[in-house]
């Protein structure tokens, strides 16, 4: 009898097949990782088996030979399965005791007053199935990550005794090093008790670590379930990665440049990026890649001033750009996109003009008035060279589809003749037609000796564009791939998979 | 992996047709944006159609008018801080300090010219703008908490320099002609009002600095993010808001000239009722001749039911200025959500398309 048996499930969401037949064993006593690239289906498998997502018709599941209904998260909280989510869901500003009795019933006196210390009794017990014991009357802030991570695990843990099925879904995201070590000893303590586990991570470091068999998902299929003690790093990574590593090379590559970089950035950190260099030269593309939580998605927001560096100079020709200062930035010549437009950039119920114009909306001022009509003129003209579908200078910024609000963004920068533009992520959420002519704009500019840093989770980008790129893990540079040399999506991704240069 | 959803042209084509839905709008909603215009229009109709011997009287038009300039002086200074996302509820509070310091410069100090009173009394107002700034920018208090502090502070100061009690500033003359005059039959207060907001229309929708308080009411993340000077901008549209409540507290002592200590916080709720109404006027954001109409559409309203029902109907002002704020708002955020909901469709539109799901 196997801790968890799936056989044949699919999951189509409106005629994409998202999950196609898959099956997953999971043994009594074991810790078994589940491993995919983005968009390989591992995320749907778990909701699918938190009852979050229904399966299609065919799949069956059995947990200690017990029929379960995917699908339903009340038949898997009945078969003690559990899950234990990336942000852990602790209410920071109540004691451990209070968190663990989230969910559980407050033992009472009399029928109404909390006996708390019974309540503090069973948070004790709890906390202790994980590892050793702690404070139960602390609040959770007081408690470091690692920490933090134990008493979410031991929240889960159900009342019975009956062996559980914990799901870890990218649990080490946020942790330093020497806490990961502190997390594995208490995943095995839960399997030597009995449990299983079902660990879901990017960091095949903790996966080769850890547990004991791996199941690879690769575009809603499973690829491969092999013991651990068989696969290594790079046979790991293939198997994730799925193509042989092959070279595609898009633009020509440049001219080898000895000029002075005219953007350099000298031990940028923050709080997961430690101490990284980057130089940037008239013309050139630099691309930052890594995973989630190698830093990569701080490296725009610290040098544009977005947020305060812990430390690090920024400079751009002679000038030093002060940190957390974007307004400094921008007069040094730099200028940004965002990807998460919503946020960061547009501004709702202005017309597309303004949000055009908004960074100096001063040129079309003549003694103190402001010319409506230059500034339409000028945003016309904008509208026409991006290729903005709107019905007017005028319109809402809420009417226009995300693709063409990032233009209107493309326009704010681009209108201010920067020497180096910034781009974070900058297709997040926009459809590929809206991308390609994002990316030939901004290669085009490029082109005119503008100096472009651009950090972004998709790969295939980063190729197609980029110069240089920069691949992240653990927050410092693990490797450098030139165009021409050894840059294509392939590599990145396995650079930034494995943590190490192919 | 890409969710088939639609194809990738499909989003773009359905909101040009949804941004070209916008210029036509539905009627009720073209009838919303006019409705303060059309009210003060069925006002006159109904009341002087039921009072055609007072309600349709120069006189009572006049007295209506010079009676509402102050608050509609006041309903601006709200306005100002509004357009950036900050709410100003020590504007009453300023209005009766400036009013305070009329008086007790008249009655102490009757040689001090009364134009350097006033030149003196927005400053100080200035001072005021400033320290509620500070607590909101330098502190991050939220603004409607912290300018709420700085309105019993104001309070207390007022108390304090009338020791609570009537002040009449024994104003000369010449200074009561100025707020009691006419000119070519219209009260002369109203032409003050009407140059203030002909000066603040053109600041809020003519130049760069009405453009970049409404980018930082809009998104002020954003905006600091463009380069704008979030801070400068808070704090100056406080000053400005603070300015021009002391200003109303000057054209009261030119009217009136009688200090009491309800005079001043009385006012906040009528003006605070009349931006928001005004709000859902014209573009459909704060703004000046929106707060103005909806500020005189409701006296007049208010004008009239007194003179149909008598002087037994004192209650009638609170009753209709509070269900024409609760009215005014609701249509806002009705306004608010559908923004909202289609910003949300469009998300939805776009992660269908481009946004890799299955992670």
């Amino acid at each position: 009898m196997n801790a968890l048996d799936i056989r044949g499930l699919s999951k189509t969401f409106s005629g994409h097949v998202v999950l196609h037949g898959v099956d997953l064993t999971v043994r009594r006593g074991e810790v078994h990782a589940l491993v995919g690239q983005n968009g390989s289906g591992k995320s749907t498998l778990i909701k699918v088996l938190a009852g979050y997502h229904a399966p299609d018709a065919g799949a069956t599941a059995q947990v200690l030979g017990r029929e379960l209904t995917l699908g339903s998260a009340a038949a898997a909280d009945r078969l003690n399965i559990r899950f234990v989510h990336q942000d852990l869901g602790l209410a920071n500003d109540l004691t451990l005791t209070e968190n663990i009795m989230l969910g559980r019933r407050y033992p009472r006196r009399a029928g109404i007053a909390i006996d708390w210390p019974k309540a503090r009794r069973i948070a004790h017990e709890c906390i202790s199935r994980t590892g050793p014991a702690i404070d139960v009357n602390r609040t959770v802030a007081e408690f470091g990550i690692a920490e933090r991570t134990r008493i979410a695990i031991a929240r889960a843990l159900p009342d019975n005794d009956d062996p559980a099925l914990i799901v870890l879904d990218e649990p080490t995201a946020a942790l330093p090093a020497q806490d990961v070590e502190k997390l594995f000893d208490t995943i095995r303590g839960l399997t030597a008790a009995g449990n299983a586990v079902l660990l879901v991570s990017h960091h095949l470091d903790e996966i080769l670590g850890v547990s004991d068999t791996v199941t690879v998902l690769r575009d809603g299929a499973r690829v491969a379930t092999v013991p651990t003690a068989e696969v290594d790093k790079h046979s790991l990574t293939e198997l994730i990665i799925g193509r042989a590593l092959s070279r595609d090379v898009e633009r020509a590559p440049r001219a080898v440049d000895d000029s002075r970089p005219i953007a350099t950035i000298e031990g940028l950190s923050g709080t997961s990026l430690l101490d990284i260099d980057i130089d940037l030269r008239p013309g050139e593309i630099v691309g930052i890649a890594g995973l989630t939580g190698s830093g990569r998605e701080e490296v725009a927001a610290l040098v544009t001033g977005r947020t305060h560096r812990d430390g690090g100079t920024v400079r751009i020709g002679s000038r030093s750009v002060p940190s957390g200062d974007p307004r400094a930035a921008l007069a040094a010549g730099m200028a940004w996109i965002v990807g998460e437009r919503a946020r960061y950039a547009v501004f709702p119920a202005m017309d597309l003009r303004s949000n055009i114009t908004i960074g100096d909306v001063g040129r079309h001022q003549r003694g103190g008035r402001l010319r409506h009509h230059d500034e339409r003129a000028e945003a016309r003209d904008w509208i026409h060279e991006l290729g903005i579908v709107a019905s007017g200078t005028d319109a809402d910024i809420a009417t226009l589809s995300g693709g063409n609000q990032q233009k209107a963004l493309v326009a704010r920068a681009l209108r201010l003749k920067p020497a180096v533009l910034v781009l974070d992520d900058p297709t997040a959420g926009i459809d590929i037609g809206a991308r390609q002519q994002v990316h030939g704009i901004i290669a085009g500019r490029a082109d005119e000796s503008m100096a472009v840093l651009i950090t972004s989770t998709d790969s295939e980008e980063l190729a197609r564009l980029c110069d240089r790129v920069l691949v992240l893990a653990r927050g410092r540079v693990v490797a450098e791939l030139a165009r021409g040399v050894d840059l294509d999506a392939a590599t990145i991704d396995h650079t930034q998979v494995s943590g190490v240069p192919a | 992996m890409r969710t088939n959803a639609p194809a990738p042209e499909a989003p773009s084509t359905r909101n040009l047709k949804s941004a070209s839905a916008s210029q036509r709008q539905p009627l009720s909603i073209t009838i919303g944006r006019y409705s303060a215009l059309i009210l003060w229009v069925g006002f006159t109709v109904l009341f002087g159609i039921l009072r055609p011997d007072t309600f349709l009287t120069s006189v009572t038009w006049r007295l209506t008018i010079s009676e509402g300039v102050v608050t509609a002086v006041v309903a601006l200074a709200f306005l100002i801080p509004l357009v950036a996302g900050v709410y100003d509820l020590s504007v009453g509070a300023t209005m009766g300090t400036g009013l305070v310091l009329m008086n007790w410069v008249g009655i102490n100090h009757p040689g001090v010219p009364l134009w350097l009173a006033a030149l003196g009394v927005l400053l100080a107002c200035a001072f005021v703008g400033l320290c509620s700034s500070i607590i909101i920018v330098r502190f991050r208090v939220d603004s409607l908490i912290a300018t709420l502090g700085v309105s019993q502070v104001l309070l207390a100061f007022q108390l304090f320099m009338s020791e609570n009690r009537q002040m009449t500033g024994a104003f000369d003359d010449g200074w009561l002609d100025l707020g009691t005059r006419q000119v070519m039959g219209v009260p002369i207060v109203a032409l003050y009002l009407l140059v203030l907001a002909l000066l603040l229309w053109f600041v809020l929708e003519h130049t760069p600095v009405g453009r970049h308080l409404r980018a930082v009411g809009s998104n002020p993340e954003a905006a600091r993010l463009a380069g704008l000077g979030v801070e400068r901008l808070i704090t100056g549209s406080l000053m400005c808001s603070a300015m021009v409540g002391g200003l109303a507290g000057i054209i009261f002592s030119m009217k009136v000239g009688t200090y009491s200590s309800s005079i001043g916080p009385g006012l906040l709720f009528p003006a605070l009722a009349a931006v928001f109404f005004g709000a859902s006027q014209f573009a459909r954001r704060p703004n000046v001749w929106g707060t103005l109409i909806a500020y005189f559409a409701l006296a007049f309203g208010v004008k009239g039911l007194q003179l149909t029902f008598g002087p037994g109907t004192f209650w009638i002002q609170p009753l209709f200025q509070g269900a024409t704020l609760l009215i005014a708002v609701a249509m806002a955020s009705r306004v608010v959500g559908q923004t909202r909901r289609s910003r949300r469709l469009q998300k939805d539109a776009e992660q269908g398309t481009a946004t890799p799901t299955g992670s």
